[in-house]
């Protein structure tokens, strides 16, 4: 029975584990054509001036349409994709679609996806044609034909109108791209007044997707790319002297199947994952199977002294060793198959369960180019004949003269105590391990959700949405409103907030040097510090009454403007690492020093800067993303997000907040989340894999106590005699429970010495992927190993307890 | 040395009651060789087993040392066992894991002896039985009377006021046999108590006195002449 539920519990962990892995491995496959639809994507190397290394899944405008022109007989096709999510007025009413995707071209040429209404050739004819998901549809307009009727999009240029021309069916959740609908803009007209977007190889704001051609040799492309790069991306002149972007960008094409798992994570459509975790996790399960196998292995070589006797009389009635063998993997083979019936059973409840942690549509099919009956056949034999191989020759070499001629039950050869010992040593070590990553990991997640950010998360509410065309400078007023709201303390707009989906940087020169140093560059407006709790620490924050602390220019650029403002100069405030990279020895020295940046046309030259106070770093990106130095401009416009900084009960003043965004800006809706979300959110995907991680240290615990519980139950019969002649020598019962328990708590003391180091070496490099983390200190590897100590101690007690209970007289009678 | 009145063991299931012992009336003074015989079944084993304290009467009055011994728990039980009694079974009960030395340290483990002095009477002893010789080897490496020698090594090796032997010749030889019985009778001789039980007449004759039994009671007790 703990055979059977052991290998079950062993079976479902990793059938779950490689369903999982097959699933983040198989993103895009379902794609027609996947061979050759590829995403061009921008990799940034560090660069002296501070600049960080970044792998951007975007890439600029001009990339995809100079690559499409420089190869006409390898390209079939090349659509860029913008990431930008505009008001939809439908019947007058403002809504938002969660994916929609604004795409120059026929990206339905590209992505050859099945429609329900019309079809992919004739889905995006023309510019002001939209196509919608299944549910998207069903969503605005219920059962009605959407096809010709029209949506109004509220982009830049203001409203404008596009037709449905189909719907598709509803974007596989494992896909590197997504899309609720895809709407075909004029991309000229779009970027009329900001031509920068269309010519800038420096301005990413969108995806680049390509289709080659059938006998295009992606890596020939990508093998050429420096001098591709070298011969299109041209220089930048400015006061600075001359750079080139194409000296720290390089750009390749990834295969649409390598981009979930690939190395350019930064800037996605969906989620990406790590080739490191979905290892570990299939590491993890090849472990829990395995744990599952050596307790299969260990029972059945323990009750050997059971079996001796029956292979002993078989051997006499004329059994040869080969039809015991195969007698004795026959057996495992039919527990191991009843074993898997179970796991399947477990698999398929737990299968909601599992998904809804990872977010993922994960699904069971046994037949067909998917499924998983032969991969379970095939592991039911493997695994079988792996945990049934060694006891089937162990228990077939007994010997039977020996075993009948001595009358005994017992025939525990030696060595394989021995390995017994082994194998719990190394089931323990296993388990003890997963303890500490998950104790571990559990640690950093909470660490990233709770540590010092810089800014103060409780009482902030922050409302985004502020760039979307409909709001045409209504934030003001909204921002105005905000702040006589009962309970609220302080509200400003900024460019940068909680969780920031852009970077902007601008290069910084001291006086005395042409040393370029990148810092974030972002506008706020006065009362910001105070709305998210920074701190200033020297120097003093903006006014509105200082007219260089004003470094708003007119949108559209007016060139005089930019001109005065170029030769004004402005007033920033930075933080404390800018400071630091800046080579300030502190930040006061900072305070009152001039720099110059590029704030401006490139023409122009530099723009020269005073700082005028500095501020504590603030974390608003994640913590895997490294400390971002800033420098604060303050403006009257550009925002993204106002911050509120409140007291009293938050559902309320969401509440207040909504009335007046609502009341002021009707056409946009309303976004309102508390910092506290946001970032919770920004985390939930390493929760969500630590609690896995969790769910696996218990299975791995609950197999390892499950064999050791086994173990013990043998090793405590096999050991009855012995008992009783202890006791009949004075030993009373907690003696006995103490030896029975110091036999099984050597192996998992001996346990803790190999996972420690494991573990730590395993942690330390996770570790590093944050930029600030944990430290890794003795407690969870002493937790790990106390509670794996108490856990052993535990299952074994209740046998020790028993046998040791017995009369000795009835244990002398055992034999 | 003991006092049995009215000992009775009787052995319940949930449909049969078995009577082992049946209000057995005994005495046993210190310095004593006895032979417990009679036929299989007849209760000797119980006998000795209570007499061990290895098992708890059913009834009647058990007085050891001068200390009433009957209704005492495991614990307790195990204590006057520890300090007084030592073993010799018919099937030696050496523990196959453990080396000769090792099996005879076993019965001062349990006694507050340092680790020097118990490797000191354990060598002291296996000089006495004539098993030194065989220190480091495991019992299944031992001839059967060589095996008895180590029991009966363990049995005095904590010095006990009273040794119980059952059947302690059963499993040996003839030669074996007799060796093992001349080396009880030298015990006897230097103090020691000893209840034996036995089937071999020849071999209770080496007792001062024989208690035969049959059907739980004992039918009748004759000492031999000195």
């Amino acid at each position: 029975m703990i055979n059977i539920t052991g290998l079950a519990i062993g079976l479902a962990a990793c059938v779950l584990i490689l369903l999982y892995v097959r699933y983040e491995q198989s993103y895009d496959d379902w794609l027609p054509d996947a061979e050759r639809v590829f995403q061009l994507q921008t990799l940034y190397e560090a660069t002296e001036s501070g600049g960080e290394e970044m792998n951007l899944q975007m890439s600029a405008i001009v990339a995809g349409r100079a690559l499409e022109k420089d190869y006409p007989g390898q390209v079939e096709n090349v659509v860029w994709v913008r990431s930008f999510s505009p008001v939809i007025l439908q019947d007058g009413q403002a809504s938002v679609t969660e994916d929609l995707r604004m795409v120059d071209g026929d990206l339905f040429a590209i992505f050859d996806v099945p429609f329900v209404r019309g079809s992919a050739a004739n889905a995006l004819p023309d510019t002001h044609s939209i196509a919608l998901s299944e549910s998207e549809a069903q969503r605005r307009f219920g059962d009605q034909d959407p096809v010709g009727r029209t949506l109004t999009i509220v982009d830049n240029n203001g409203p404008v109108d596009y037709r449905v021309t189909g719907v598709f069916e509803d974007w596989p959740e494992h896909s590197s791209f997504s899309a609720d609908a895809v709407a075909r803009f004029d991309l000229g007209a779009q970027f009329a007044d900001r031509e920068y977007a269309l010519t800038g190889w420096n301005n990413q704001q969108g995806w680049n997707y390509v289709k080659l051609r059938q006998p295009a040799d992606a890596a020939l492309i990508n093998e050429r790319m420096p001098a591709w790069e070298k011969r299109n991306i041209p220089d930048d002149v400015g006061e600075g002297g001359t750079t080139n972007p194409g000296d720290f960008q390089d750009y390749r094409l990834t295969n649409i199947r390598d981009i979930h798992l690939g190395e350019a994570q930064a800037a996605s459509v969906t989620p990406g994952n790590d080739r490191f975790t979905v290892t570990t996790f299939a590491v993890i399960a090849v472990l829990v199977l395995g744990m599952a196998c050596v307790n299969f292995t260990n029972l059945a070589t323990a009750r050997s002294s059971q079996r001796a006797r029956e292979v002993a009389l078989r051997k006499v009635l004329g059994a040869s060793r080969r039809q015991l063998i195969t007698q004795f993997l026959g057996e495992s083979l039919l527990v191991t198959a009843i074993a898997m019936l179970l796991a399947l059973t477990a698999t398929e409840l737990l299968l909601p369960v599992f998904n809804g942690f990872l977010g993922s549509d994960i699904a069971v099919t046994y037949f067909g180019a998917g499924g998983i009956l032969l991969p379970v056949i095939a592991l039911t034999l493997v695994v079988g004949l792996a945990a049934g191989l060694y006891p089937a020759f162990y228990l077939s070499r007994f010997e039977p003269a020996q075993i009948l001629k001595a009358n005994k039950s017992a025939a525990d050869a030696g060595g394989s105590g021995q390995l017994r010992n082994v194998l719990v040593v190394g089931q323990f070590a296993v388990s003890i391990g997963l303890i500490i990553c998950t104790a571990v990991i559990y640690g950093q997640t909470v660490y990233a959700r709770t540590s010092d950010a810089g800014y103060v998360r409780d009482g902030l509410l922050q409302i985004e949405n502020l760039g979307y065309r409909g709001v045409d400078g209504r934030d003001q007023q909204v921002v105005e409103q905000l702040r006589r709201v009962p309970g609220v303390e302080a509200a400003a707009r900024t460019q940068i907030a909680v969780d920031p989906g852009g970077n902007s940087v601008s290069r910084v020169y001291r006086t005395d040097s042409m040393e370029p140093i990148d810092l974030g560059q972002y506008s706020v407006e006065t009362g910001f510090f105070d709305a998210m709790g920074m701190k200033l620490i020297a120097g003093r924050d903006f006014s509105n009454a200082i007219g260089r602390d004003d470094s708003t220019t007119p949108f559209p650029i007016e060139e005089a403007a930019e001109r005065a403002f170029a030769e004004r100069g402005a007033n920033v405030i930075v933080t404390r690492e800018a400071t630091r990279r800046l080579g300030f020895t502190s930040p006061q020295e900072a305070v009152g020093k001039q720099l110059r940046s590029e704030l401006t046309q490139s023409e122009l030259g530099l723009v020269p800067i005073t700082i005028v106070g500095v501020v504590e770093d603030a974390r608003f990106r994640s913590l895997r993303a490294p400390l971002q130095p800033i420098m604060y401009l303050m403006r009257r416009e550009g925002f993204g997000a106002i911050a509120v900084r409140y007291s009293g009960d938050p559902a309320r003043t969401r509440e207040a907040a909504e009335t007046v965004w609502t009341r002021n800006i009707p056409q946009v809706p309303f976004d309102g989340r508390f910092a506290d979300d946001i970032v919770r959110e920004q985390y939930e995907q390493e929760a969500a894999r630590s609690q896995i991680f969790a769910a696996f240290a218990i299975l791995a615990v609950i197999i390892g106590c499950l064999g050791l519980f086994g173990l013990a139950a043998f090793t405590a019969e096999r050991r009855t005699k012995e008992i009783g002649i202890r006791k009949v020598l004075g030993a009373r019962t907690r003696d006995i429970v103490q030896l029975l328990v110091w036999q099984f708590t050597r192996p998992v003391i001996i346990a803790n010495l190999i996972a420690w180091p494991a573990a730590w070496w395993l942690m330390r490099d996770w570790l590093n992927n944050f930029d600030a983390r944990i430290d890794l200190t003795p407690v969870p590897f002493l937790l790990a190993g106390a509670l794996a100590l108490i856990i052993a101690v535990a299952t074994i007690a209740v046998h020790a307890w028993r046998v040791a209970g017995t009369s000795p007289v009835r244990a002398l009678r055992y034999e | 040395m003991l006092q049995m009145r009215g000992l009775s063991r009787i052995y319940r299931t949930d449909t049969v009651e078995t009577t082992a012992l049946d209000a057995i009336d005994l005495d046993i003074a210190s310095g004593e060789f006895v032979a417990i015989m009679g036929p299989s079944g007849c209760g000797k084993s119980t006998l000795l087993n209570l007499m061990g304290m290895l098992d708890t009467p059913s009834s009647g009055s058990y007085v050891f040392d001068g200390k009433e011994v009957a209704g005492l728990n495991e614990s307790r039980l195990a204590e006057v066992r520890k300090a007084n009694i030592g073993f010799i079974f018919q099937s030696f009960n050496l523990v196959d894991e453990l080396s000769v030395a090792e099996n005879i340290e076993l019965a001062l483990l349990y006694h507050k002896v340092g680790s020097a002095e118990r490797k000191s009477r354990v060598e002291t002893v296996m000089d006495r039985v004539g098993i030194a010789h065989r220190a480091r080897h495991r019992p299944s490496q031992l001839s059967g009377g060589q095996q008895q020698r180590v029991a009966v090594a363990r049995a005095l090796v904590a010095e006990p006021k009273l040794i119980l032997a059952d059947e302690p010749t059963g499993n040996l030889d003839t030669n074996h046999g007799e060796e093992v019985m001349r080396m009880l009778q030298s015990l006897n001789r230097s103090g020691s108590t000893i209840v034996m039980v036995t089937h071999s007449p020849a071999h209770a004759d080496y007792a001062g006195r024989v208690v035969n039994m049959l059907d739980g009671r004992v039918l009748q007790e004759r000492r031999r002449a000195a």
